[in-house]
């Protein structure tokens, strides 16, 4: 792990594992399915008491994302929502709750197109703790690592099942804040049998570093999430069912809709 | 990984975490392999004996009086399958087999290298699956039909451009799911190392052959070689064969769709700029946040809003340089060879053809310009004749 200013994800999360508090993450999509709207889903995540948060910016190509969350993103670049505007809905985030650490959720091709020093430094002006790039692999983390320390923004970095221990090391190198852990192999949001080698996994990790885990991919319930936990995770992250709840329901405000499931998935214990 | 298969600023490895053992997996086993005599052995003999190597060097007398030059063509189009992306199916397939894979999943735009795969499929006794965009699989029927009867699933991909770039997506996620025992037949010079690489590697029979051949003939070396350019699989197996000689030079050609004036075309080398997808930086059309757009062609195999990392390399450095040929100038040199040779082109090596008249017209007659005819036009009547009558 490399030294830099601690942020609210070190912090935070650290402090909770030490204490045996589990997290929950909850993940949606910046400016979906519209500015106000997002906004509303983001300010029900912190009010029923989420660890922190973890928003995605819309991209064309998401190559990583399940049917829900590719549906997500169409709509929102089709309301022209831009990243300009992201980081505009992530200072509203930030001056809403100081607190809550915020991570961002991007494919790499759009810190490029801004230009990485100043992708960095608009995601820390706008109040970013975190920042885990889904195509980027350690291998190529040095294209970022610079940036990041001069921004304190954390690099988040994924684990999967197949990830060896060689890996792991080089993972580490980089990684900060906290690890995502990808519970089977697949896209986001499709099924929800879980990969066996999940608990072999996470022991595997905890031997080799002390960073939080969190386990993401298929983790839809309360039920799921407590799987995980006893599994040995520190947290569960949730993306695509927010999405698709309030797509269910689209009379109905994200408060009226989420409060509940939120609240549930926030009240984890081992 | 060995190393991270970098071509200047382009190439790389930019893929989720999860992908990662299985590329460590792929260079580890092409970097055996393709040094391994038994192996080169047998996919030799699989060119020879199954897929017909080697293609003939055929100078194309008609069409050199009409257009102006010595213009010989390299017939991968008479190749099994009927274009050069069987060399790279076959040797992929064969790869996948000696890693033990039991399934084969590829991308297809034309279809030609769905249909190259799905023979190399049914020929090693592997499961395939193609993912072909819906838009294509309307414009490249006959190819779908082929797919079929050879045994091969064909996913009809519904989502964004519904073309190539949207086939590829698919065909990631696949794999990102079923990575354990599938091997990604990728089908350009194109993604994640070692993929740019190894289909390089496959392909570069065409540019041997083809440098052989015409010394055999003239006792000497091209004037100029040109290919067609989408992601760039035939290309970069022709020029390997002729980079080194320095001499000769080389043009790629890229869909000029409706103009590279408009928003139109898939001329990614001249109108792109640097950005990542699909496992690779390369070159890519996109907008200022990094969405990449969905391109034009009348060509399917080369309607592709990214290119090949060695191609970008190639453009900078100055060693090819790369052109590009409309809708219409492409019909008019399918028709052209068509009439004057009895040779029906597919629309993506018409591109190279077209340029190959406009050069021809700059050039004294005795020019000697050497043409990737990558694949036969079959596969494009149905399209050519709707758009012809």
């Amino acid at each position: 792990m490399t030294t830099q200013a601690t942020t609210r994800f070190t912090n935070q999360l650290h402090t909770m594992k030490t204490q045996n508090q589990k997290g929950f993450i909850p993940f949606t999509l910046l400016g979906w399915p519209n500015a106000d709207i997002s906004f509303e889903i983001i300010k029900t995540m912190i009010d029923s008491g989420a660890t922190g948060l973890e928003l995605g910016i819309a991209f064309s190509d998401p190559l990583a994302d399940g049917p829900v969350l590719q549906a997500a993103a169409v709509e929102t670049l089709a309301t022209g929502f831009d990243v300009d505007q992201a980081f505009i809905l992530l200072q509203k985030v930030r001056a809403y709750n100081q607190d809550i650490p915020i991570g961002l959720m991007v494919y790499f091709n759009m810190i490029l197109a801004r230009g990485v020093d100043q992708f960095f430094k608009d995601a820390a002006d706008a109040g970013v703790d975190g920042i885990l790039i889904v195509d980027l692999p350690p291998e190529g983390a040095e294209e970022v690592t610079a940036a990041a320390k001069t921004s304190g923004i954390d690099l988040i970095f994924i684990v999967s099942p197949l990830t060896t221990d060689e890996r792991l090391q080089t993972i580490l190198k980089h990684a900060n804040g906290y690890l995502y852990v990808v519970s089977r192999l697949g896209i986001t949001g499709t099924d929800n049998t879980h990969d066996t080698q999940l608990q072999d996994l996470l022991t595997r990790i905890k031997a080799q570093t002390d960073l939080p885990l969190y386990v993401g991919f298929g983790v839809s319930t309360p039920e799921d999430a407590q799987k995980m936990i006893a599994a040995g995770a520190d947290g569960v992250i949730t993306g695509s069912r927010i999405i698709q709840l309030v797509q269910d329901q689209p009379n109905s405000s994200p408060q009226q809709v989420l409060e509940t499931y939120l609240q549930s998935m926030c009240n984890l214990s081992e | 990984m060995q190393t991270l298969g970098f071509f200047g600023q382009y190439g790389g490895i930019y893929v989720c975490e999860p992908l990662m053992p299985a590329l460590e997996e792929l260079e580890e086993a092409f970097l055996k392999f393709s040094k391994d005599p038994d192996f080169l052995t047998e996919f030799q003999h699989l060119l020879t004996h199954y897929a017909g190597r080697p293609t003939p060097l055929y100078y194309a007398k008609n069409l050199s009086a009409l257009w102006g030059a010595q213009i010989y063509l390299k017939r991968e189009d008479l190749l099994h399958g009927g274009a050069h992306k069987t060399n790279n199916a076959v040797g992929q397939a064969l790869l996948a087999k000696k890693m033990g894979k039991t399934r084969l999943i590829a991308e297809t735009g034309a279809g030609q290298h769905g249909v190259a795969t799905a023979m190399a499929g049914a020929l090693m006794g592997l499961k395939t699956e193609v993912y072909m965009g819906e838009v294509d699989m309307a414009r490249q029927e006959p190819n779908v039909f082929r797919m079929k009867l050879l045994g091969a699933q064909v996913h009809g991909v519904t989502s964004g451009s519904k073309t190539l770039k949207a086939a590829i997506n698919e065909a990631l996620r696949d794999w990102l799911a079923n990575v354990r025992d599938t091997h990604y037949v990728l089908g350009t010079a194109a993604g994640p190392h070692p993929f740019p690489t190894l289909v390089k590697f496959f392909h570069q029979v065409i540019g041997t052959e083809s440098r052989e051949q015409i010394l055999a003939q003239l006792g000497k070396l091209p004037d100029y070689v040109l290919a067609c350019v989408g992601g760039g699989s035939n290309a970069i197996g022709m020029f390997s064969g002729f980079v080194d000689d320095t001499a000769v030079k080389l043009i790629g050609v890229e869909p000029g769709g409706e103009g590279l004036n408009t928003n139109k075309h898939g001329a990614v080398l001249a109108k792109g700029t640097v950005g990542v997808l699909h496992g690779m930086k390369s070159l890519a059309i996109q907008d200022k946040d990094g969405q990449v757009s969905d391109t034009h062609s009348i060509s399917a195999g080369l309607d592709y809003p990214l290119v090949g990392p060695e191609h970008a390399y190639l453009r900078d450095i100055g060693r090819v340089q790369y052109d590009s040929a409309t809708d219409t100038e492409c019909l008019e040199a399918f028709h052209a060879l068509s009439k004057a040779e009895g040779i029906l082109p597919a629309l993506e090596s018409a591109h190279a053809l077209a340029h190959t008249k406009k050069l021809a017209a700059q050039v004294s007659e005795d020019t000697t310009l050497l043409v990737s005819l990558s694949g036969r036009g079959d596969k494009d009547l149905h399209q050519v004749m709707s758009v012809t009558n």
